[in-house]
């Protein structure tokens, strides 16, 4: 099989006899901390009762209708921290904080169902809803613009995403690495929300002066930005020219948009170097280390315990042979006469005094610069508003890193019609949470509307 | 393993080297499948039960269906399925074969026959060819002939006189296997020693339906298009075994050895058979989910707890439960005790709480902040629901209260009803049991 076969179908989930022996270690328990760690309000206690009980077209139901990307967070959650996390079924108590056993699979088991439905059939919004005379406009067709979309189209609204690029999706689509999250599955899901009534418009980014604000003199009664977060932060912004550097963005987009071929052909038998320790940055050295590079370095200017990206993840990168290069600063490129990449020069740092974020800094240690060999780097330090996203909406109130300003419980932009969620408010943040903003603005957006 | 543990018995003059059979069923089809299970560890085996060759058996197809409890399988087993769809000679061949290399393994011929000289055919000729025993299938549940299978079994007279006559035929010891598709197992198991059988074996399968089709609506196992009332074995019948065998150890009156069957799958099942007055066991379902190699943990499990306990030899065993087993009349009721929680282990799963609020007596109080029960002792049934659902074992026992002591009465919902109920005492005298 070719890496780029390879890269095209994610793993097989449970099945049904698997499914099942995993609810039945469930324990029911009556104010289910799973339920309450989940950001969207899943309610996996209840989907894990239907399906222990046999009722496993109400266990989708209650997943679909509370999370209409409820197979993409079934995969993608990083559970451990969320539904996972303080699962009794760990057998954990106060004396006995050992604990004995594994939480409940619910991520597994969520996505189990879900995929259930897709091969049965099973309908879970087969009733028209009456249809309401306002129309209201999506901008941005990642998640957050996706749930809101679908919780309107329930309610009947007519409801258009304007997207940017060629295929719904955002992230999941342009973003995760497609052994993690294939499009057969995601085009599923999409299909669901389709059959909703949601019409999309793609290659259609809103821009220009006041676009968003355009909307709503255009017939829209009410506007959802989710533009997400696409600009990728960068070591060196000049160094933009130099052959053999990517952004994660740019990296990431090109092994999903046609341009495997391209990407792979630079990485294969190559020495290849990451800096970042955030879950993209997982993704990026991961696709890596699978396209057969001679050597991937992971660049993190912290120590491990300081780095963001999920303990699994972490774990999964170490046993794929990724060389964690720690408590290193990049600070610049080295580049032959031809602007081709040659090395990264790095400086050691150690650890001082926590900051902001509570995470201790780091410090370069004077003197102690050094050359890493690489052809190619791929710079995963965060992603950002674009410089010029203010334009198309210049009266939204925005914080200085440009993140939209937002009420956490409607969705509320400081401009009237206008609500926002996903990323662009919360900074990068979870498909979940992203799922969660869109039913809040939806519920918001209903109550604007008059009910 | 201890090795002066002495787990052979005695079952009607015949030695078997541990209680652990093979009961008549498609587990013992074949001398091929039998000398396996004898290298295995079985003592013994009751064959497939034989036919005379004079109608056609055929199984029917499939022939069997099972029911599954959530990922736990088999609970149960649901079988259509024939006596022995073999001709008599091969069958008999068998058994010769095994006579032959494995003399110390002794054979129980099982038979069924139609009217009064098949039986006394069949047992003549298995004792001509080798069978250390006969046991009259009086029980299968799905043979369809009046006269025949558990129909004998309900019909006492018949089961009297096959057993008389087969009697009379053989000099072997002569078993009755009885249906527990009947009240009162005592009353066939007098007529079959009024017919001189020598011991009792049961239970065979009880007429159940374990699935139906939600498609097509058919019993199964679905037999193209048909389903039937039929034989239900495996774990799921085991209370049911259980009683039988303890009513029969218990009435003086029939005095005969039993032997248990029903659902056994690990040497505990079998132990309390041999507990409530069996003194051999056999084993079909639990044989078709995990092949004959659970006679191995039967051997060792049953070994290791006789020598934890000071027993040397498993007959000291057969029937010890019998002392404690009453009826509840004679329960001391002014005895009273309560669930007592061990919450330094609680994980806060709720479960206690959802179960005796919608089932018992509301004796559980919900701390939500640090989310663990808080028991009202006095409203507290000793119903012990609430242990069955604690996944931490141990966690919820029961102790008995103070003579003193008093259980908090259920409150009535809305006294000022009091007004409106429409009551007469009840006066008449009567007798206190229950005389029909
Ligand atoms: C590489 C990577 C891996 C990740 N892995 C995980 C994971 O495993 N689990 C998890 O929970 N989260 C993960 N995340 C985070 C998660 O994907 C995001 O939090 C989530 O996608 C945010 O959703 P969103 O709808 O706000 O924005 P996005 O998904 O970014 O979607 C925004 C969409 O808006 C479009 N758009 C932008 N501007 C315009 C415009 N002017 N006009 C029209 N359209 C526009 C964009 O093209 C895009 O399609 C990952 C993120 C990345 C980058
Ligand atoms: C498929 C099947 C076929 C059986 N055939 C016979 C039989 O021919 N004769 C008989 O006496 N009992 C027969 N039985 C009954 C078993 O011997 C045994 O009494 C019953 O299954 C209960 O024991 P268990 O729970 O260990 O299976 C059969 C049982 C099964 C499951
Ligand atoms: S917390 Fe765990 S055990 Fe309890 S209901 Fe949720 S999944 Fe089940
Ligand atoms: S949506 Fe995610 S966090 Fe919520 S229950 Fe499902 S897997 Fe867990
Ligand atoms: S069922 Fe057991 S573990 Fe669960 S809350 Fe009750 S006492 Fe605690």
């Amino acid at each position: 099989m070719s890496n780029a076969d390879k890269f095209k179908q994610m793993s097989k989930g449970l099945d049904l006899a698997q499914a099942i022996f995993e609810a039945d270690r469930c324990l029911l328990c009556h104010d289910a901390p799973c339920s309450e760690g989940c950001p969207a309000d899943t309610r996996p206690a209840d989907f894990i009762r239907k399906l222990r009980l046999k009722n496993i077209t109400g266990a989708i139901r209650t997943i679909k209708e509370n999370n209409i990307l409820g197979g993409a967070c079934g995969v993608l959650c990083p559970t451990a921290r969320l539904c996972e996390e303080k699962c009794s079924a760990v057998f954990k108590s106060e004396n006995r904080p050992e604990g004995a056993d594994r939480p409940i699979q619910i991520g597994k088991i969520q996505r189990f169902l879900i995929e259930h439905a897709w091969q049965t059939g099973f309908k879970v919004f087969d009733e028209k809803p009456a249809l309401r005379p306002e129309k209201v406009a999506v901008v941005g067709s990642g998640p957050a613009g996706l749930s809101c979309a679908a919780e309107l189209a329930k309610d009947g609204f007519s409801v258009t995403v304007f997207e940017a690029r060629p295929e719904p999706g955002g992230v999941l689509r342009y973003g995760v690495v497609s052994y993690r999250f294939d499009m057969n599955f995601f085009e599923h899901e999409l299909n669901d929300i389709k059959e909703l009534g949601v019409e999309f418009q793609c290659n259609s980014p809103i821009e220009g002066k006041e676009g968003a604000e355009k909307l709503l003199k255009d017939g829209f009664s009410a506007v959802f930005l989710a533009p997400g977060l696409w600009a990728a932060a960068s070591l060196k912004p000049d160094a933009a020219g130099i052959d053999g550097l990517f952004s994660s963005v740019d990296y990431l987009a090109a092994l999903r948009d046609g341009r495997f071929e391209e990407v792979e052909a630079k990485i294969k038998g190559k020495t290849v170097a990451v800096i970042g320790g955030g879950s993209v940055a997982m993704d990026c050295i991961m696709s890596a280390a699978k396209l057969e590079p001679k050597d991937v370095y992971l660049v993190y200017r912290r120590s491990y315990l300081q780095m963001p990206a999920e303990s699994d993840e972490l774990i999964e990168a170490q046993e794929e042979g990724v060389h964690f290069l720690l408590l290193n600063q990049p600070v610049d490129y080295v580049t032959d006469k031809s602007q081709r990449l040659k090395g990264l020069k790095l400086a050691r740092t150690r650890l001082g005094a926590p900051d902001a974020s509570g995470r201790r800094k780091p410090e370069l240690i004077e003197g102690s610069q050094w050359i890493l060999d690489s052809d190619v780097v791929i710079e995963a330090i965060g992603n950002q508003a674009p410089e010029d996203s203010t334009d198309w909406y210049p009266h939204v109130a925005v914080t200085d890193k440009k993140l939209i300003k937002a009420d956490p419980n409607t969705g509320k932009t400081s401009v009237d019609g206008i609500f926002a969620g996903g990323d662009i408010v919360r900074g990068p943040a979870l498909v979940v949470t992203a799922v969660a903003d869109g039913k809040v603005a939806a519920r918001a957006i209903r109550e604007y509307l008059g009910n | 393993m201890a090795n002066n543990i002495d787990l052979s018995i005695d079952f009607c003059g015949v030695k078997f080297k541990n209680p652990f059979l093979l009961s008549s069923s498609p587990v013992s089809n074949s001398a091929e499948m039998v000398a396996r299970s004898f290298d295995a560890g079985w003592s013994g085996v009751v064959f497939k039960t034989l036919n005379s060759d004079r109608l056609p058996i055929i199984h029917p197809s499939p022939r069997m269906h099972c029911l599954h409890l959530g990922s736990q399988k088999e609970m149960a087993v649901q079988n259509v399925e024939q006596i022995s769809d073999r001709p008599l000679k091969d069958n008999l061949m068998e058994m010769l074969y095994l006579k032959k290399h494995y003399p110390d393994h002794p054979i129980i011929a099982s038979i069924m026959g139609f009217f009064l000289d098949e039986w006394v055919y069949l047992a003549k000729i298995a004792e001509d060819n080798g069978a250390d025993m006969l046991e009259l299938n009086f029980s299968c549940p799905h043979m369809c002939i009046e006269g025949a299978g558990h129909k004998v079994g309900q019909a006492f007279q018949l089961l009297e006189g096959f057993t008389e006559a087969v009697k009379k035929a053989v000099y072997i010891p002569v078993i009755a296997k009885m249906t527990p598709n009947i009240t009162d197992m005592n009353e066939p198991a007098m007529y079959a020693k009024m017919g001189g059988a020598d011991a009792i074996s049961a239970i065979n399968t009880v007429r159940g339906i374990s699935e139906i089709g939600l498609d097509d609506w058919v019993p199964r196992p679905n037999v193209f298009g048909k389903g039937a009332i039929s034989g239900t074995s495996g774990p799921a019948v085991r209370p049911i075994g259980l009683n039988f065998i303890a009513s029969m150890a218990q009435n003086m009156a029939l005095g005969v050895p039993l032997s248990g069957i029903g659902g056994i799958e690990t040497w505990v099942d079998a132990l309390e058979y041999i507990l409530v007055g069996a003194s051999t066991i056999q084993v079909t379902t639990g044989i078709l989910h995990y092949g004959y190699r659970i006679v191995e943990d039967m051997i060792e499990g049953l070994s290791d707890y006789m020598a934890g306990r000071g027993i040397s030899r498993v007959s000291q065993l057969v029937g010890k439960a019998l002392p404690n087993l009453y009826e509840t009349d004679h329960f001391e009721l002014d005895r009273q005790g309560i669930t007592q929680y061990d919450l330094d282990r609680c994980i806060g799963c709720g479960q206690c709480y959802i179960v005796c609020r919608d089932g018992a007596g509301q004796a559980i109080e919900w701390d939500a902040q640090n989310r663990r029960p808080k028991l009202i002792e006095e409203k507290c049934l000793s119903c012990m629901i609430c242990s069955f659902v604690c996944p931490v074992p141990g966690l919820i026992s029961f102790k008995e209260m103070p003579s003193d002591w008093k259980r908090r009465e259920t409150e009535v919902m809305d006294t000022s009803l009091e007004k409106q109920i429409k009551i007469e005492p009840f006066t008449k005298e009567g007798p206190n049991a229950c005389n029909v």
